[in-house]
């Protein structure tokens, strides 16, 4: 079956000064599938969805967004044509409630603006009720406890519940593409756990997305994704399953160093 | 027995306003220092109370939440009595009036300011230069283009709000504390330009600008036999409470959420789509026009403007009533309106000992109330989607 490619760099360079953080990187995400990226600390995975996300305008090569050519432009300009994305350090405002955080996630798609707030208060009413409705309906999915927190502040609550805030967020625009940067980060063993039963209902939600995943966490990979990227200093070095992967000997010596032979070990 | 308690609620809520209203005007009424001191020591006393019996405090403060259409209501009422209240109660009440209606019309500033630096985080510490501009254009459009009242004032908040995009176009990707600096920078130039610009009058200002001629009630008529100063008064209350209002309507909604956000995590905003510096300038253009209407209300109301009047001084006076009252909080905006320009009238009795004095309130408030004396509230979009919850 032909699969389709919804996002596609070319040759995505991403330069700051004399240091290449990206280099060369060609990557393929298919319509529908949950893709991982991995690579040790400094690889450049984050500095890669900064660039598809346009934090940062790279330095060279381009991207393409469901055949449109994205490079350059502002994050706002980009994320409205259909993607979301989480933050490895879980970017959620503390001091708005539950229901600010999720509601600024359909900032893009909701109708009312100035006029509306000021005169036509029935239509705003109508609107934050019906993505209200929306953002129940995601929480009672991850966490039904949440619903009743709606208009608690977001600092209060633990962690994990503001990851899947956060999470919310990203999904209550129902993006073509959701990018997840480390949402296992700061998680212990049972957490870990909850999220990737997380991810698995954020997939069963949302039938028609895609959604590609950087994460440390082996298992998590190892679990929820279907193909998986390898970075290494700004470079693909490694595509293919999970399995095929980790066991590439390239991104075994990217996380464990050269394996010495006998002879070498005492070499005078 | 739900009825009892409805009356009840109400009656809570009318006594603490009534207390307060009536504790205003005994304020004004002592001429010795001895009220200030007594008021602070009140204060204390209330504040250590409210730790110590919560839950009757709680108690108030839900009355005020549940029952806020008729807490509003009653202010008003008292608000448009305020001036024959204080005629029988003070002796001094027209120098009280001139008081009163100043501290409105720094609220008014205020809840600009408010709108940019506490709701959004954009940081304008030149404050009394866009409120200069409103008082300069209306005054100068009044005295030599004879521009009525009611032209003159929507132009000087235009005015300002055009003269913020001069400013603030070339700077918006400053950072931080630079994009402060830089505007704490303008607010000198603006005043050292009206120096020495004479077709605005350089260090004389204007003066003679005519007063408010409204479709031919000439403001300088005193209504009902009491002072001219009262036609002021009325004028001002009614921007103040359309500010309010529309400050109340668009922190409820998806503008104040989308600059609160700016505010908080800009970053995030953007990967949600925002577009920040678009936001940012709207807030600018409306955040400016009330500085530039409170500005064009004082030009015609005293009828003599001149440089002193929009110093560095007036620029932190105005964010210290956003900071101190609590920013993001109209309400605490307004609070902080009447302490701050309140008692310092107050302390001209001992004028030695008045800016030390002053600079001691802020301090205690930073230490005590660091948010502010009223902080930011949680955003409730209406009290039915709360309920339906």
């Amino acid at each position: 079956m032909e699969k389709k490619t919804i996002l596609y760099t070319e040759d995505i360079e991403m330069r700051f000064g004399g240091l290449y953080a990206l280099k060369n990187v060609n990557i393929k995400i298919y319509e529908n599938e949950i893709l991982g990226m991995i690579g040790p600390n400094g690889s450049g995975k984050t500095t890669f969805f900064n660039v598809i996300t346009g934090f940062y305008k790279p330095t060279g090569g381009n991207f393409y967004f469901l055949g449109e050519r994205l490079t350059g432009k502002e994050p706002y300009d980009i994320m409205i044509r259909g993607l979301s994305r989480t933050y490895q350090t879980s970017r959620v405002c503390f001091d708005l409630t539950v229901l600010d955080n999720i509601l600024i996630g359909t900032h893009f798609v909701q109708k009312s603006r100035y006029f509306d707030a000021l005169f036509n208060r029935k239509k705003l009413y109508k609107e934050i009720e019906y993505y209200k409705e929306k953002a129940v309906h995601l929480l009672k999915i991850f966490n039904p406890d949440l619903v009743n927190k709606l208009f608690v502040r977001v600092g209060s609550l633990p962690f994990i519940d503001r990851r899947r805030v956060e999470i919310s967020r990203a999904m209550i625009s129902e993006p073509k593409l959701i990018l997840l940067d480390e949402p296992s980060a700061g998680m212990n063993a049972d957490e870990t756990k909850e999220l990737m039963d997380d991810i698995g209902k954020v997939r069963s939600e949302m039938k028609n997305a895609t959604i590609f995943i950087i994460e440390h966490d082996m298992k998590v990979i190892g679990t929820v994704t279907e193909r998986v990227y390898a970075l290494n200093f700004g470079q693909v070095i490694a595509e293919g399953t999970y399995k095929e992967v980790s066991n590439n000997i390239d991104v075994k010596e990217a996380y464990f160093g050269k394996e010495l032979d006998n002879e070498n070990r005492f070499a005078a | 027995m739900m009825k009892k308690n409805r009356f009840f609620d109400k009656f809570i809520v009318a006594l603490v306003e009534l207390i307060v209203y009536f504790y205003i005007m005994i304020f004004f009424r002592v001429e010795s220092v001895w009220i200030l001191i007594i008021t602070v020591i009140l204060l204390g006393v209330i504040f250590y109370l409210s730790k110590k019996f919560k839950k009757t405090f709680e108690l108030i403060n839900d009355s005020f939440t549940k029952n806020s259409k008729f807490a509003t209501f009653l202010i008003v009422i008292l608000m448009i009595a305020f001036p024959f209240v204080s005629k029988l109660i003070v002796p001094l009440y027209i120098y009280w009036l001139l008081i009163t209606i100043q501290t409105f019309i720094f609220a008014i500033v205020a809840l600009g300011l408010n709108f940019q630096a506490g709701t959004t985080g954009v940081m304008n510490l030149s404050s009394a230069a866009f409120y200069g501009v409103g008082a300069y254009t209306a005054g100068y459009l009044a005295l030599h283009y004879k521009l009525p009242a009611i032209l003159t004032i929507p132009l000087g908040g235009i005015a300002a709000s055009i003269f913020g995009l001069l400013l603030f176009i070339p700077i918006f990707r400053a950072r931080g504390q630079y994009f402060a600096l830089i505007t704490l920078a303008f607010g000198y130039m603006f005043v050292l330009s009206l120096n020495n610009l004479n077709f605005v009058g350089g260090p004389q200002g204007l003066k003679n600008i005519p007063p408010i001629n409204l479709f031919g009630y000439n403001f300088q008529k005193a209504p009902f036999g009491t002072h001219f100063y009262v036609n002021y008064y009325y004028l001002v209350l009614i921007i103040l409470l359309i500010a309010l209002l529309i400050f109340q309507r668009l922190y409820n909604s998806w503008i104040g959420l989308t600059l609160n956000y700016i505010r908080d995590d800009e970053p995030a905003a953007k990967g949600c789509g925002v577009s920040t510096n678009k936001w940012k300038l709207m807030t600018l253009l409306i955040g400016n026009f009330f500085m530039g209407i409170g500005g064009a209300i004082y030009a015609h109301m005293i009828g003599f403007i001149s440089p002193p009047n929009f110093t560095l001084t007036i620029s932190l006076l105005i964010i210290s009533i956003v900071l101190l009252g609590g920013s993001d909080n109209i309400i605490g905006v307004l609070v902080g309106a009447f302490i701050l320009v309140l008692i310092p009238e107050k302390l001209r009795v001992i004028t030695e000992y008045r800016v030390m004095l002053y600079g001691l309130l802020i301090v205690l408030i930073l230490i005590f109330r660091p948010k502010g004396l009223i902080p930011f509230k949680e955003r409730i979009y209406d009290k039915v989607i709360a309920k339906e919850n």
